[in-house]
């Protein structure tokens, strides 16, 4: 008897039967430790009250609205706004949240003597 | 244009469905994100979604945890990553190399869905609800029905809008007009100032009344409903008079109950004043039989003392209404905004959400409110806020400083709603009934407006009641306002988007089209306190056709924009800068 295929997979956990050996680069482990300690998280809570004090984000909104006026409301994607909107958002950061940011993942990695 | 605004709204917009959601979800049966659930992982104002809590996901194809968009397929949950700008599309590539059903995937970060066939997020209602669910409370099961607030307040009933037709009198209608009316003489005579300035005597030590009442004036919706005739003074005292005849012996004969004379009218008294302002005689007005109705109304406040113009604002709002309500033997829905003229200028909806913070069961409760009070500390009051923010970290400190170094320079009007809808962690010491815990819990206040009035009044609190060291003071700081304010950041839709992300929800009723385009405020009065606590003086500032003018009791004078930038503001009175047109079912209310 075939056995009854489940309709409903849950999600299991992509397991490799052998993980390729790869040294961990800096990076990674880095961002490892920043997510683990939690700081990542905050992070990205300092980084977005940032940006919308500084009108970053309403400077963004108004970009979007812009294209996607321009566009046609129902002939854009998701991906296309991001793919537009990212370069000029990547250039728009102004640079004392750069620094703000900088300095606390400076803090960190003092703190945790990586 | 005109076809979307007279769509009846009485559903959130959502988006088309995509062509490969609705295939999914025909294949998956009745609960197709059943597994998601389990890996819904909530925490105040983010959910993600995460297979054991401590998951740092990475893409499966090229190991990158970086990058910023991180999508988990539904059917088999590979998490790949989708960076359109790097030139990586391991989502996409992964939803073509499976076969079919492979295309929806869910943002790890965000909770939101996402097909990487359309490349484009994608909208579904029980997806979204067993989100915002699970954020509400943790147990779906047991904090369930009463998680949606239910009972709406009574006027967000839907309405249609319409559109502005201008009324043009028929042929009756201006045989009325000319018979009934005697046109106003020109107003060339007397001086340049715009018609209805005129000063107000103080009748012993009544600015705080002089103040309030010039800005009420000077309310556009106010002004228009009384100078059009829609409480007519001799029509109203004679119908009264009539129809409180039997009441009054009523009254009588349970003790005459105090000096509620149902005689007093104060949208009559208005109504008088009104035709006074703006009868084109410039001489200082005394509004004495105001005042002395008003002192029947509020017999505690009533005397030649100095009274505060927030009360007394409060207080008169509360008489125009109480009168209305009595004549029209309606059910008391005050604050419902539909029972008299002050309320519909002034009544807003506040909303409020107490989260408990063990559980997540979230209460919400709706307020009317006819006006918002604001503090005005954002150095004290924010520091426990922002810990709240900031979730217990070490450098809680740290932070604080760095806020209180941005916002030590003047504090702003935009700050104080900041301020006021920002979620505050309730202390130890104010701890909340928790319905599904049924204990006492510490718990996340957050406030939020539902429904903007047509006229936005703050009360900046600048006279402060310690009740620890017992006493009071006044705070004198310098508070800056801007001439022009969009509420849209503070509003609940605002809130909550930002609370449980980019959702269709469950019991959002109100479309955003709708409050986006009514949030844009201008400023038309300020009134202003200056001396001290106990003794001081009120003076208004009013707007009319792009003129400032001070309004000091019976003395008005232009002045400069500067000059009310300066001003010490306690009352600040924003009146929408685009009125819209709903079909009401009753014609010409009242």
């Amino acid at each position: 008897m075939k056995p009854k295929t489940s309709v409903n997979r849950p999600p299991t956990p992509d397991v490799l039967e052998n993980p390729p050996e790869r040294e961990p680069t800096l990076q990674e482990l880095l961002n490892i430790k920043l997510i683990e300690s939690g700081e990542k998280e905050r992070l990205m809570e300092l980084l977005r009250e940032r940006l919308v004090e500084c009108g970053w984000k309403d400077d963004m909104k108004a970009l979007c609205r812009a294209f996607v006026k321009k566009q046609g409301r129902n002939n854009v994607t998701v991906d296309e706004l991001v793919h537009v909107i990212t370069p000029k958002g990547r250039a728009s950061i102004p640079d004392s949240v750069k620094a703000e940011l900088l300095q606390r993942i400076r803090t960190f990695l003092m703190s945790a003597a990586v | 244009m005109s076809s979307n605004i007279n769509r009846s709204s009485s559903e959130p917009i959502s988006p088309p469905p995509c062509l490969h959601l609705t295939e999914f979800r025909s294949r998956n049966g009745s609960h197709p994100f059943r597994a998601l659930q389990d890996c819904l992982r909530v925490k105040p104002g983010r959910a993600s979604i995460r297979r054991d809590p401590h998951e740092v996901p990475r893409c499966s194809d090229c190991g990158e945890s970086a990058t910023s968009r991180l999508y988990a397929c539904i059917t088999c949950a590979t998490v790949s990553c989708h960076a359109p700008s790097g030139g990586l599309y391991h989502a996409a590539a992964h939803a073509t190399a499976m076969s079919a059903g492979h295309e929806i995937a869910v943002d790890v970060d965000r909770a939101e869905l996402f097909c990487c066939a359309c490349r484009d997020q994608i909208y579904d209602r029980d997806f979204d609800a067993a989100v915002v669910l699970a954020q509400t409370s943790a147990s779906t099961l047991g904090g369930g029905p009463s998680t949606i607030p239910s009972p709406r307040p009574e006027n967000l009933r839907k309405r249609r809008r319409v559109d502005y037709r201008p009324w043009s009198p028929d042929q009756h209608e201006r045989f009325l007009m000319g018979s009934g009316s005697s046109p106003l003489d020109s107003d060339n005579s007397s001086s340049d100032l715009p018609r209805g300035l005129r000063g107000l005597n103080n009748l012993g030590n009544t600015c705080f009344m002089n103040s309030v009442l010039q800005a009420l004036l000077h309310t556009p919706p106010l002004r228009n409903y009384f100078l059009s005739d829609k409480h007519n003074r001799y029509f109203c005292q004679k119908n009264g008079n009539a129809g409180n005849a039997e009441k009054r012996t009523a009254n009588d004969r349970d003790g005459g109950n105090g000096n509620r004379n149902s005689r007093v009218c104060l949208a009559c008294d208005l109504d008088a004043m009104f035709s006074a302002v703006f009868s084109g005689d410039r001489k200082p007005y005394s509004p004495a039989k105001f005042l002395y109705s008003w002192w029947q109304h509020a017999a505690n406040l009533s005397g030649y003392e100095q009274q505060d113009a927030h009360e007394f604002f409060i207080s008169m709002l509360d008489g125009i209404c109480e009168k209305v309500e009595r004549d029209r033997r309606k059910p008391h829905s005050q604050g419902s905004g539909d029972c008299c003229i002050a309320h519909r200028v002034f009544s807003g909806i506040l909303r409020s959400d107490v989260m408990c913070l063990a559980c997540g069961f979230t209460s919400t409760t709706y307020d009317p409110c006819v006006d918002i009070s604001l503090d005005l500390e954002p150095n004290q009051g924010g520091s426990s806020k922002i810990a709240t923010t900031t979730s217990k970290n070490s450098c809680a400190g740290e932070s604080d400083c760095m806020k209180t170094g941005q916002t030590c320079g003047t504090s702003t009007l935009r700050g104080c709603l900041e301020q006021f809808t920002r979620a505050e962690k309730l202390g130890s010491d104010q701890k909340f009934f928790c319905q599904q815990c049924q204990v006492r819990q510490e718990s996340l206040k957050q406030m939020s407006i539902r429904k903007l009035p047509l006229v936005s009044c703050f009360h900046i609190k600048r006279f402060e009641h310690s009740s620890t060291r017992k006493m009071s003071r006044k705070v004198d700081r310098y508070l800056q306002f801007p001439l022009s304010l969009d509420m849209s950041p503070y509003l609940s839709s605002s809130i909550l988007r930002s609370r449980f992300g980019n959702r269709i929800f469950p019991f959002d009723d109100e479309p955003d089209a709708t409050s986006e385009l009514a949030s844009e405020f201008e400023l038309f009065a300020v009134v202003t306190h200056s001396g001290k606590l106990d003794a001081g003086h009120y003076v208004t500032y009013l707007r009319l056709s792009n003129q400032w003018y001070k309004c000091d009791d019976a003395w008005i004078t232009q002045v400069d924009e500067n000059i009310v930038r300066a001003a010490q503001g306690y009352m600040m009175f924003y009146v929408q800068k685009m009125l819209h047109y709903k079909a009401t079912e009753r014609q010409g209310a009242s």
